[in-house]
């Protein structure tokens, strides 16, 4: 609802931030001078909803003594918007990877110490590889906490009586016209998200996911502009509930979305069951970083926490409960086989190939996406 | 126009407010965590409520946005009243227009660019000064002050608007300070008004997510704010519990103000009756 203004506001602000960046040495060097002091025994963390687990916070209290303050955001312009504007007051900030590699080129968050993050050897080198070559050079600026893919997130019983042999594992269940009219009817959702669903696009035509080019962003929106009309709606998150209380029938969502859909639907026992695949074509894929602002003022509280996330029971709990990968190796062992055994959550080396991260767009090219997705969505 | 039909144009009216509401407080009590699937084995149950008490992220939210609001309409109102009595009473004064449109600009103005601009103050402000130190309960208040004043100005300058000034004259004739007939006519007077501007900033003040979420701070979430994160993943039952928590209490308070007021314009009208009266 508040989405498209404040991505507005966000892109006013990185065009404001960009311009002045080099006019903050001030800020720096008193975070410098600061940096020996003791720190007053807070921590201040600013993560997406529903994005850990409960328990984790207070026994992280309890060993530490660290009094945290924990609010939540649900989109990363709202946090741009505040990391762009400064002195959030936030030590700990989660932005998604291409935001990050923008707030990174803006100067806004500050190299993390390694010295301090005794943990990160547990950090799995193919995730934090993939960070580091799309986003965050050595990852100097982040730690991966979650990562994840966008895919099908399907209502088994409604899609079988509709499409008995429906290619549940491939985009064609979204952009093939005669697939996915066939279940118009029950509500399909994709999610507002123009690059990741652009990339979905590109995948399923066999191009690149992050092709820049003009002539196949036209291909993508002629595919989208052919199945809009049996598309219900375009939201990154109402088809959580969408789908849990049989609403909608078939979903471009977001992994452990979907999958907390499917719990969702079975506590409730109300005969809905939910399932996601990632598509046989690839998928994209992304990454949800720890960053710690420059302007923090708990920043060895921040590593301390960061740390402490790296441990792998800790890592193994909050992935148990908000069933996503981490981007953490050694925790693997101590999550639930139903999440680890899952291939569609941590899926198989030939499936890692496949997936590409959305990788962050020139400022040209996303105004012609804008454009373009404002086509699709009004369907014109 | 027959009654009937006005009738069924009041039934259908009500029905269009009040049925959202309605099965909002009817799901309350619904025992399955899905909004759409009503439980009935197990319904009505109390369980949404008691999980309510138990959500500290919650109820801490709701005492600050409670806190904010109070003190925003308190606020808003000592200078909304300002504001309108000095467009009201004061004649064509200079800059009078200026004053006029600065104060009702922000009824029209987009809540993203209020939000925007209020924080890009308080940044540069405690950038150049230091003060405000960080955000929070402050700069909330202070930004949410500047929306509803307002809307405290308008009431306030309409009711001024609407009442005879002699009355006003006719005190300073008989000799009182102007204070004084602020105090003694003046403020007596409009006081439904200030009531209802109070009562009004501190609705609008209590329900926006907007400006506070571009203003806050660490810790610092207002109710709104925590009801709209939690909606990524669909709207926990015992929001529905505190929603209906909600309803009662604004209906307890709508009822009494309206009783109170209602009183109050009687006892006025009476008394202006009186005194023309024994003016006549």
């Amino acid at each position: 609802m508040i989405n498209v203004p404040v991505r507005a506001a966000a892109a006013v602000l990185i065009a404001f931030t960009l311009a002045a960046c080099s006019g903050k040495p001030a800020a720096d060097k008193s975070a410098e001078a600061t940096a020996n002091a003791p720190e007053e025994k807070v921590l201040n963390v600013y993560n997406w909803s529903d994005y850990i687990e409960p328990g984790v916070i207070a026994a992280f209290t309890k060993e530490t003594g660290i009094k945290v303050n924990y609010d939540v955001f649900d989109s990363n312009e709202m946090l741009e918007t505040k990391l762009l504007a400064g002195n959030t007051g936030y030590d700990l900030v989660v932005p998604s990877g291409s935001f990050l590699y923008r707030q990174i080129k803006a100067g806004v968050h500050s190299t993390l110490d390694k010295s301090q993050l005794s943990n990160l050897g547990n950090a799995d080198p193919a995730i934090a590889g993939r960070v580091a070559k799309a986003f965050d050079t050595d990852n100097a600026h982040s730690v991966n906490y979650m990562w994840g893919t966008s895919g099908v997130g399907y209502n088994v019983k409604k899609i079988k009586e509709r499409m008995p042999n429906a290619p549940v594992d491939s985009f064609a269940m979204f952009y093939d016209p005669k697939i996915v009219s066939k279940f118009a009817d029950c509500g399909v959702m994709l999610l507002d998200a123009p690059s990741e669903v652009l990339g979905t696009v590109l995948i399923y035509l066999g191009k690149d996911a992050n092709s820049e080019k003009p002539e196949d962003l036209a291909a993508a929106e002629k595919v989208l502009l052919s199945v809009r009309k049996y598309i219900r709606n375009f939201n990154s998150s109402a088809y959580i509930e969408a789908l849990a209380n049989g609403e909608a029938c078939l979903a471009l969502g977001w992994s452990g979305d979907v999958l907390q859909a499917k719990s969702r639907a079975e506590s409730a026992k109300n005969g809905v069951e939910i399932s996601y695949n990632v598509p046989k074509e690839g998928a994209v894929m992304f990454f949800d970083q720890l960053a710690i602002p420059k302007d923090a003022k708990h920043p060895k509280n921040a590593h301390l926490f960061i740390n402490y996330l790296l441990r792998a029971d800790v890592a193994a709990k909050n992935s148990n409960f908000i069933q996503y990968a981490n981007g953490n190796a050694a925790s693997k062992s101590m999550i639930d086989a139903s999440v680890t055994g899952n291939p569609n959550v941590y899926p198989s080396e030939a499936m890692m190939q496949k997936l590409v991260p959305d990788l962050p767009e020139s400022p040209e090219f996303n105004r012609l996406l804008t454009r373009s997705w404002t086509r699709v969505k009004t369907g014109q | 126009m027959n009654g009937r039909f006005r009738n069924t144009m009041l039934v259908l009216g009500l029905g269009f407010l009040y049925i959202p509401i309605l099965s909002m407080v009817v799901f309350s009590f619904n025992n399955s965590r899905l909004v759409t699937v009503w439980d009935a084995a197990n319904s009505p149950t109390l369980k949404w409520y008691a999980a309510l008490l138990d959500n500290a992220q919650i109820l801490g939210a709701a005492r600050l946005s409670i806190e904010i609001a109070a003190a925003t309409a308190t606020g808003a109102v000592v200078l909304g009243t300002l504001a309108g009595l000095a467009l009201a009473r004061f004649g064509p004064f200079r800059g009078r227009a200026f004053l006029s449109a600065m104060t009702t600009a922000p009824l029209v103005m987009p809540e993203v660019i209020t939000g925007l601009s209020i924080l890009l103050l308080f940044v540069a402000l405690e950038q150049a000064i230091g003060w405000p130190d960080g955000r929070g309960f402050l700069t909330i208040t202070l930004a949410h002050i500047t929306f509803c004043l307002a809307y405290v100005t308008v009431v306030v300058q309409s009711r001024l608007a609407g009442f005879d000034d002699s009355l006003e004259e006719a005190a300073l004739d008989l000799g009182a300070r102007p204070a004084t007939v602020f105090w003694r006519i003046t403020l007596p007077l409009i006081l439904p008004a200030i009531v209802s501007g109070w009562l009004l900033a501190f609705t609008l003040s209590w329900d926006d997510v907007v400006i506070s979420q571009f203003v806050a701070g660490p810790s610092a979430s207002t109710l709104p704010m925590v009801v709209f994160s939690k909606v990524r993943l669909g709207v926990s039952p015992d929001i529905n519990a505190l929603a209906s928590l909600m309803v009662l209490i604004v209906a307890v308070c709508v009822v009494c103000s309206t009783l109170w007021m209602r009183r109050r314009e009687r006892q006025r009208q009476r008394e202006e009756q009186m005194a023309r009266a024994a003016g006549g």
